[in-house]
């Protein structure tokens, strides 16, 4: 029976796993929330935040807020910040 | 009736020019055979120059047909037997072996390079019967009649057999990859989906579309950082000058905030004053890539445009033959001639002169070399008809460049002032030309600023006006545009001289790219990302370059043309056999982003009306008709829509309305001139319209 039950859970697992996709553009990504593009803009939006903080001490949710605005911003980068700002993600960085 | 000598040359209007220059009887005689063009010229034996329509003879699978992959076996075959549309290549072969069946000396007179040997070896070979081992050949870089005389007379006794290996494998090699790649991919995302839809890559193609792929996901994910600029504003002698702060850019606010502070409503001192002077060298003449490059950055035409534009101005014995590396002007080419000739023309009369009076004409050269032709320069022919825009510009251009070359330096001299405004240095900087040499040449075409101080001595005080901060964003790497994205790709060794331009335009005309400043589109994405995943070799840079590099030294005889051939099938097999396996998969990746990339065409940009809904352009179910509607209709929140004309194109343009700002389309019907429409119905641009009427 146990056996039964771990084969069903291994199974539902890895369909849950292919299943994952992009939670933005809904690209089938493995085991990620983010597909490589959006993965890539992520990176560097939690990067970038070190030296935006050391430039204007503003918190987390300010910094999205601006380069959400900013039209330098690339578009992917864009709209990872969007996501973020909806969903009310925390910082993920290290506080200094 | 004795046998006549037969000259073959690769385009029309090279034929007739050669049977001009020839003749030394009257003038040529132009005959024609079923529509196909011919020149008679009489000398000692009559001569006939028949013309080619470029390559008659093309690369085609011995298996017929265009569903399968891999193909690996291939012959030379006529055109006609192998493409769509070139019927007329059959007529054309056929008058060239008519006329080869009474002639007796056989002269290759196409391009002298890779393309042009290939043309003529093809024809003496398959249209002539076999003539490729009697034949001889003409060289020359220029369509005058003093060049071709000397040509003919000097000709060469056999053909170039290095440059033909060379062309005949790069021919083979690029049909090879481009035939079997852009198959896979194409037959991959019909059997998905069940539609067609034109997708290639080919072996430059694809690590091309690669530099713009990696440089579009840097923009994409780009995130910016502010820093700080700090100007001053300074009055010396009743005018202002701006300076700059010591420190370019100051990357936290509130240091930058304390300098404004420490400085505002204080005087500077000079403190030092430098003055730097140096030579600006001559520019060195121009090879294929440097005139596009050139060409594009002073009036924006393409490099495929420049090279159609060089290409005539050749035919017209303007200029000398424009496919070439060289960045050298060998003294055969008889400066002093060309220099009196240019003399003639008003324009040039007074430059001209100017050149002819030094005691050594000595041009600066570049370092590359081309062993088929010098680098571009203009024969002194004068136009004999009236030249349109585009042609005069880049006819000027070459004119004024090969005058530049042969002048001296420029001697600029820039200078510093550093003003201490409260232990704060600030830089005022000027710029003036003391001798302007070659900038009188190349004058049109060359910026140079200048910005010329006032007299200021050391321990003067300045007063300072204002002071600024400027609040700044780093950039995202810029986008490549057709004359940078030509230059990476001479540097990274793919493509030639003659094919760069060309696999340019086809990544625009697959929809993989979009725009001047080129956007790689959700299509170009999505191929680039299959050819990565499932075969990077044919993408690789590297690999690519390194192929490039051996089939050039086919043309050097440092590579055996079968050593390089089987190599690049060893590293295609592979590859093939894996698109194949994963043909599935990738056929279904490609079918969305073929979707994708047919619903992103239709977008015209952002609703004016609810701000968060795009306006695409729609199909009505019931009727049929085409308008433009917000995307937020579907979630019932917006119902803007407007008519759009029923006849010809409609495409999104990308730029806004200069009046309103709204989206605008273009249209294109038959018949008509096209126009952009705004399809606000309250735009100005409407309003002073009916005004005028």
């Amino acid at each position: 029976m146990d056996a039964m039950l771990q084969s069903r859970l291994s199974i539902k697992r890895k369909q849950e796993e292919e299943e994952m996709k992009c939670v933005i553009c809904s690209k089938e990504t493995a085991k990620k929330d983010y597909c490589k593009q959006h993965e890539k803009a992520y990176k560097h939006i939690i990067e970038r935040y070190a030296e935006w903080k050391r430039a204007l001490e503003i918190s987390w949710e300010e910094y999205l807020s601006e380069i959400n605005k900013n039209s330098l911003t690339g578009e992917w980068a864009k709209e990872v910040a969007q996501h973020l700002i909806k969903s009310g993600e925390k910082q993920r960085v290290p506080q200094n | 009736m004795g046998k006549h000598t037969l000259i073959i040359t690769e385009k029309p209007d090279a034929a007739q020019r050669i049977a001009s220059a020839l003749t030394e009887k009257g003038k040529a005689k132009k005959n024609e055979d079923n529509g196909v063009p011919y020149y008679v010229a009489e000398r000692d034996k009559e001569i006939i120059v028949v013309p080619a329509l470029g390559h008659l003879y093309t690369i085609a699978e011995e298996r017929k047909g265009r569903n399968y992959y891999p193909v690996f076996n291939f012959r030379w075959v006529p055109r006609y037997t192998a493409e769509r549309g070139a019927r007329n290549i059959r007529t054309w072969i056929e008058v060239i072996s008519k006329l080869a069946n009474d002639a007796d000396i056989f002269i290759d007179a196409c391009d002298y390079d890779i393309e042009g040997s290939v043309i003529g070896y093809c024809i003496l070979k398959y249209a002539c019967g076999n003539k490729e081992n009697i034949s001889k050949r003409m060289k020359y870089s220029t369509l005058t009649k003093e060049e071709l005389e000397k040509s003919y007379a000097k000709l060469q006794p056999h053909l170039d057999f290095a440059l033909i290996e060379a062309g005949g494998t790069r021919h083979e090699i690029d049909w090879l990859y481009g035939v079997n790649l852009s198959r896979a991919l194409t037959i991959s995302a019909r059997n998905w989906s069940g539609k067609y839809a034109t997708l290639s890559t080919g072996r430059v193609q694809g690590p091309t579309l690669k530099f713009l792929v990696t440089r579009e996901k840097s923009i994409r994910s780009f995130v910016p950082v502010p820093y700080w600029e700090i100007k001053a504003e300074v009055k010396i002698g009743g005018s202002i000058f701006e300076t700059e702060y010591e420190k370019k850019r100051i990357e936290i606010k509130s240091k930058a905030d304390a300098v404004l502070v420490a400085c505002k409503g204080k005087n500077g001192q000079v403190e030092e004053i430098s003055v730097r002077r140096f030579k600006q060298k001559p520019p060195v003449p121009f090879n294929s890539g440097a005139l596009q490059r050139e060409v594009y950055s002073l009036f924006g035409y393409t490099p495929r445009n420049t090279s159609y534009i060089a290409q005539r101005l050749y035919l017209e014995a303007l200029i000398s033959y424009p496919r070439t590396s060289s960045q050298k002007l060998p003294p055969e080419i008889d400066y002093k001639a060309t220099l009196k000739k240019l003399s003639k023309a008003s324009k040039y009369e007074k430059l001209a002169a100017e050149l002819l009076a030094k005691p050594e004409l000595k041009p600066r050269e570049g370092k590359k070399k081309d062993p088929a032709h010098p680098a571009i320069y203009p024969t002194g022919k004068l136009p004999e008809r009236d030249l349109n825009e585009s042609e005069r510009r880049v006819l000027d251009l070459i004119i004024r460049r090969f005058m530049a070359v042969f002048s001296e330096s420029a001697i600029r001299q820039s200078m510093k002032v550093n003003i201490n405004v409260n232990k704060h240095y600030f830089y005022l900087r000027g710029r003036q030309t003391l001798k302007d040499g070659w900038l009188r040449f190349y004058g049109p075409y060359v910026k140079s600023e200048e910005v010329l101080l006032p007299k200021i001595k050391e321990g003067q005080t300045i007063k300072i006006e204002k002071v600024v901060l400027e609040d700044k964003f780093t950039k995202p790497p810029p986008r490549y545009n057709p004359g940078s994205l030509l230059k990476k790709m001479e540097e990274a060794g793919i493509g030639t001289k003659a094919t760069r331009a060309n696999i340019m335009q086809t990544l625009y005309d697959r929809k993989y790219v979009r725009d001047r400043r080129m956007v790689v589109t959700v299509l170009g994405l999505e191929v680039l990302e299959v050819l990565n995943r499932y075969c990077p070799a044919v993408v690789s840079i590297k690999l690519t370059g390194r192929l490039e590099k051996r089939m050039d030294k086919i043309q050097s005889k440092r590579e055996k043309r079968k050593d390089v051939s089987v190599d690049a099938v060893e590293i295609l097999k592979p590859v093939m056999e894996k698109l194949k396996e994963k043909e599935k998969i990738i056929g279904e990746q490609l079918s969305h982003a073929v979707k994708r990339a047919r619903l992103e065409e239709r977008i015209i940009g952002e609703c004016p009306h609810c701000g968060t809904g795009k306006l695409m352009i729609l199909y009505s179910r019931k009727t049929g008709k085409r308008f433009i509607g917000c995307t937020s209709y579907f979630k019932g929140k917006c119902e803007t829509s407007f008519p759009l004309p029923q006849k010809g194109t409609v495409k999104a343009l990308g730029k806004n309305c200069r009046e309103c700002g709204w989206p605008t389309v273009y249209v294109r019907i038959k018949g008509r001139r096209p126009w952009t429409l705004c399809f606000n119905p309250d735009c100005p641009s409407k309003e002073n319209r009916k005004k005028k009427k």
